[in-house]
């Protein structure tokens, strides 16, 4: 931090040159806005506090392309990977740009819009809130969406509308030769008194490299709950850079479940901001990683005014020479007292090569509150392995299942039940697959 | 919210130390170079190799920059107007108490310090640093049968140079950090103490840092060998003057365990932490480490921390021999405008390491506490074990409780576990105790004292009665 003034020239910003300023866009200010941003900040490095832990050379080194579309997909079962409770809710993006031929909107009774940005761009309220919810200081990432993104998922709840299925916003991510980048984004809006569930998920379809910033921007109005559930499963090659930040208004709730499974370079940075009192909020994640993984989650929930629950559980399972950072932030800012906020973040590091860096952090500045994080780093506890080694089970079994059990928790709130059986499959087949009696020696 | 006021205001105690002593000082030059450097060392009569020790330090200091990576806000002290040499006039060597000067003799009476061996019962050997300069030790003949060595620095390097040379720098290298390189070129004096092999030191020893002169910095070295198999219990305790400038205490401490021998260091840190309006008081910017080289070996921090405008502090034990444990207790207070950034670092490399952290911040007033910590678990630490504890207690809406704790594990057989909270003294616990008759300030040292009880009980007995004191002078009348 010698000196913070100084620019280091950022790959996000010669990527942004690199395309042409008279390319047509709907978004003109917000691009301006980004492109601002990218003019003025340095590509993150290990001098700087908050990217302490992470390695990002592995993504400046890399030759990214522009993609504008990633034209006709392969011939691949895309139906595999539509949620049955959405067949009339959903939107698919491939490598960031709407599908309408996949898509399917009819069937979310009366007050709920859903569609692409692009086809919104007039509406009021795509003019109120994009990208004006989205706050990352100096943030080379989110600014290049904001640069580059053309589409993207709009989601508009009128007041006491229930949203009758839940709206599944499916990325996917072509098996491309060259290294593209792809900027999804979604803004969603839910006025007083609605109600919503998203399931947001992200899938590589190769082995191959790519990079991918989803922005999302939530408002959450008055009495209004959103569910919030996003799944990660890129390519085993790709680097992730999500921001997914929520407004909550008084007497609303939201929660929201991030499951990281797959990418080679992860970084997830949810951010949840209090905007009245009386607010219950949920910041859960899962993370399962293995190989040359990295899964970076720096999370911010902040509490402005006074009664907010809040609740984080953060569980993560590290195997082979994978490396997990966290970072949860609890901030609860002068006068916003009686507040009940309680972090938890369990890590099990199952290998020899595996790393765990985390950073539970609380600041307080009201004196009424009940704020408490705890973070653990540890094993299976081998009492546990005994007792059901003593049951029957092979110690392979047992480890297997035990892994098994600590990973299911975070998941247990995921109320789709189609989702709900994914993600255990997904929990299963990782156990399985790192249930390695080795382990322990 | 009368309750809150009684609080503050009992936080708000007057600092009694605050009293200057009329002493005449000898004359050295303000401001640092390499002259300046030179100087110090030429006044001390130091040999050759520790000139040079001080003048590479001088040097890395010059290429370091300030950090600013601290929870804190404060104005840089002007190291080009400081002075970094400041010791009393009248100092011949002295053989006796009867040579020290009479007014720091008093200085010391006041503050509570027993120099006089006669009157002391407690048994505890004290090395009293006043400014920059070692005053006096007590009972070094006593120790010195047991075969301890205690002494100022400055005596260890002329009569003890082989210690000094192989162990000072070896836990703190003068590179660690810009504090600790200042440090390292510009040292005044401190404390020495050996234990050699299989010796359990007949007494409690004990250093009282008074910084008295206006305008200087106080940097003391202070470097504790524990020998093989050997123990020994050691005290630190500070205090200043009130003056409306900000002073400098950029100490070093370096603590060195060998096999199957235990250092236990206390500190009761009470310097003038500056008025109502954060004018004046000391940055106390220290770096204390121990090295557990030997197996088995243990070193364990207490600290009290209540005083101080600006305190950047954090006790650190890098485990290096299997087996070894480290500790860390601490509580800290801040109230008025103090801003306090301390912790520890709890560093595992050996087998079957062990480490305790138990730290208790108390914020009051328009203070900032922040708990900051880092525990390691290195890849061949096999079986290390780690737990900490972190708990805040604010008192009032004007001031702040933070944590930053960083936990890295690289070994799977670690085990680390990590909690914190943050609350305030309720007002059911107060009334609870109210109507069972106990006065409402009685209740609230009583709910205090309960909140700081698992770290008090490590203080040693002479520094327990003190630092209850202390509690209660602090937190007199103030609750929320």
């Amino acid at each position: 931090m010698a000196h913070p003034e100084r620019i280091e020239p950022s790959i996000m910003h010669e990527l942004a040159t690199q395309v042409s300023d008279s390319r047509n866009s709907l978004w003109t200010d917000i691009r301006d806005n980004g492109l601002m941003v990218l003019n003025s900040s340095s590509f993150p490095s290990k001098k700087i506090e908050e990217w302490k832990f992470i390695n990002l050379k592995p993504v400046s080194r890399t030759d990214f392309v522009h993609i504008e579309d990633a034209g006709t997909l392969p011939a691949i079962d895309i139906e595999k990977y539509f949620l049955p409770e959405s067949d009339r809710s959903r939107l698919v993006f491939i490598n960031g740009s709407y599908h309408e031929k996949y898509s399917s909107i009819g069937g979310l009774g009366k007050g709920v819009t859903v569609g692409n940005l692009a086809d919104y761009s007039k509406d009021d309220h795509v003019k109120e809130y994009l990208n004006k919810l989205v706050n990352y200081e100096n943030d080379v990432f989110s600014a290049y969406n904001s640069f580059m993104f053309e589409d993207g998922a709009f989601i508009h709840l009128e007041k006491e509308a229930k949203a009758e299925a839940p709206i599944q916003i499916l990325n996917l991510y072509t098996d491309s030769s060259q290294a593209f980048v792809a900027n999804p984004r979604m803004l969603v809006v839910a006025e007083e008194d609605s109600d919503v569930t998203i399931i947001e998920d992200h899938i590589g379809l190769g082995e191959n490299r790519y990079m991918t910033i989803p922005v999302s921007e939530v408002k959450v109005k008055q009495r209004a709950h959103i569910h919030h559930v996003r799944i990660q499963r890129d390519s085993i090659d790709a680097f992730h850079f999500s921001r997914p930040i929520a407004y909550v208004e008084k007497n609303s709730e939201y929660h929201s479940y991030t499951i990281t499974l797959g990418g080679k370079i992860t970084r997830n940075e949810p951010r949840v901001i209090q905007e009245a009192e009386e607010v219950d909020f949920t910041l859960d994640g899962l993370v399962l990683i293995d190989g040359d993984q990295v899964a970076d989650t720096h999370s911010v929930m902040d509490h402005r005014f006074s009664f907010a629950e809040s609740h984080q559980l953060h569980k993560v399972v590290v195997n082979g020479n994978a490396h997990s950072i966290f970072n949860g932030k609890i901030f609860v800012r002068r006068d916003a007292q009686k507040i009940d906020s309680f972090q938890e973040n369990r890590n099990l590091l199952l290998s020899r090569d595996g790393l765990v860096n985390t950073k539970p952090q609380l600041e307080i500045f009201a004196d009424d509150v009940l704020c408490s994080h705890g973070a653990t780093i540890g094993q299976l506890d081998p009492e546990e392995v005994f007792y059901l080694q003593s049951r029957g089970m092979t110690e392979e079994k047992a480890k297997e299942v035990l892994t098994y059990a600590f990973a299911l928790e975070t998941i247990e709130n995921v109320k789709v039940e189609s989702v709900h059986k994914l993600l255990i499959q997904e929990v299963y087949r990782y156990t399985k697959a790192n249930s390695n009696p080795k382990v322990l020696a | 919210m009368s309750e809150t006021k009684a609080l503050e205001s009992m936080i708000g105690e007057d600092y009694k130390y605050g009293f200057s002593t009329d002493v005449e000082y000898e004359d050295f030059p303000k401001g640092i170079s390499e002259d300046v450097v030179r100087l110090i060392s030429a006044k001390k009569n130091e040999p050759e190799w520790m000139t040079e020790f001080r003048l590479k330090a001088y040097r890395a200091w010059t290429e370091m920059e300030e950090p600013s990576w601290f929870n804190a806000t404060y104005k840089k002290p002007k190291f080009d107007t400081l002075q970094y040499y400041s010791a009393p006039k009248n100092k011949p060597k002295l053989d006796s108490l009867d040579d020290v000067d009479p007014n720091i003799r008093e200085t010391y009476e006041k503050l509570g310090i027993p120099l006089d061996e006669q009157k002391m019962l407690s048994g505890v050997a004290v090395d009293a640093v006043f400014d920059s300069v070692s005053i006096f030790t007590t009972f070094k003949e006593k120790l010195a049968e047991a075969g301890v060595i205690f002494c100022s620095i400055s005596e260890a390097i002329k009569n003890h140079p082989e210690l000094v040379k192989k162990y000072m720098g070896s836990v703190v290298p003068i590179r660690d950090n810009f504090y600790a390189a200042l440090n390292s070129a510009v040292f005044s004096d401190g404390s020495f103490c050996y234990v050699p092999k299989d010796t359990i030191c007949p007494m409690e020893l004990s250093t009282y840092f008074r910084i008295n002169n206006m305008n200087s910095g106080q940097f003391e070295r202070t470097l504790i060998i524990a020998e093989e198999n050997s123990h020994v219990s050691y005290l630190e305790g500070c205090t200043a003057p009130m003056y409306d400038e900000n002073q400098l205490h950029a100490a070093v401490v370096e603590l060195i365990a060998l096999d199957d021998a235990e250092i236990k260091y206390s500190t009761i840190q009470n310097w003038y932490a500056g008025d109502e309006d954060g004018k004046g008081g000391i940055y106390n910017f220290v770096t204390k480490r121990g090295a557990c080289r030997g197996k088995n070996s243990k070193i364990s921090w207490t600290q009290l921390e209540t005083g101080s405008a600006v305190t950047l502090k954090y006790p650190s034990v890098i485990l290096q021999g299997d087996n070894s444990v480290g500790e860390f207790f601490s509580v800290a207070v801040t109230s008025k405008r103090q801003q306090a950034d301390t912790g520890t670092k709890m560093i595992h490399i050996g087998k079957n390491t062990k480490s305790t952290i138990i730290s208790k911040g108390i914020s009051a007033g328009n203070s900032n506490n922040s708990y900051r910590g880092e525990v390691k678990i290195s890849k061949k630490a096999e079986n290390a074990r780690n737990y900490s504890q972190c708990d805040s207690m604010l008192i009032g809406q004007t001031c702040g409780a933070h944590t930053f704790p960083y936990i890295e594990s690289a070994n799977p057989t670690g085990k680390v576990e990590h909690e914190a909270t943050t609350s305030r003294v309720g007002e059911d616990q107060i009334f609870y105790l109210q109507q069972r008759g106990i006065s409402e300030d009685d209740a609230i040292s009583l709910i205090v004292n309960g909140f700081c009880k698992e770290v008090l009980k490590e203080l040693p007995m002479e520094f327990a009665v003190e630092a209850n004191k202390l509690l209660g002078i602090k937190l007199e009348g103030s609750v929320g």
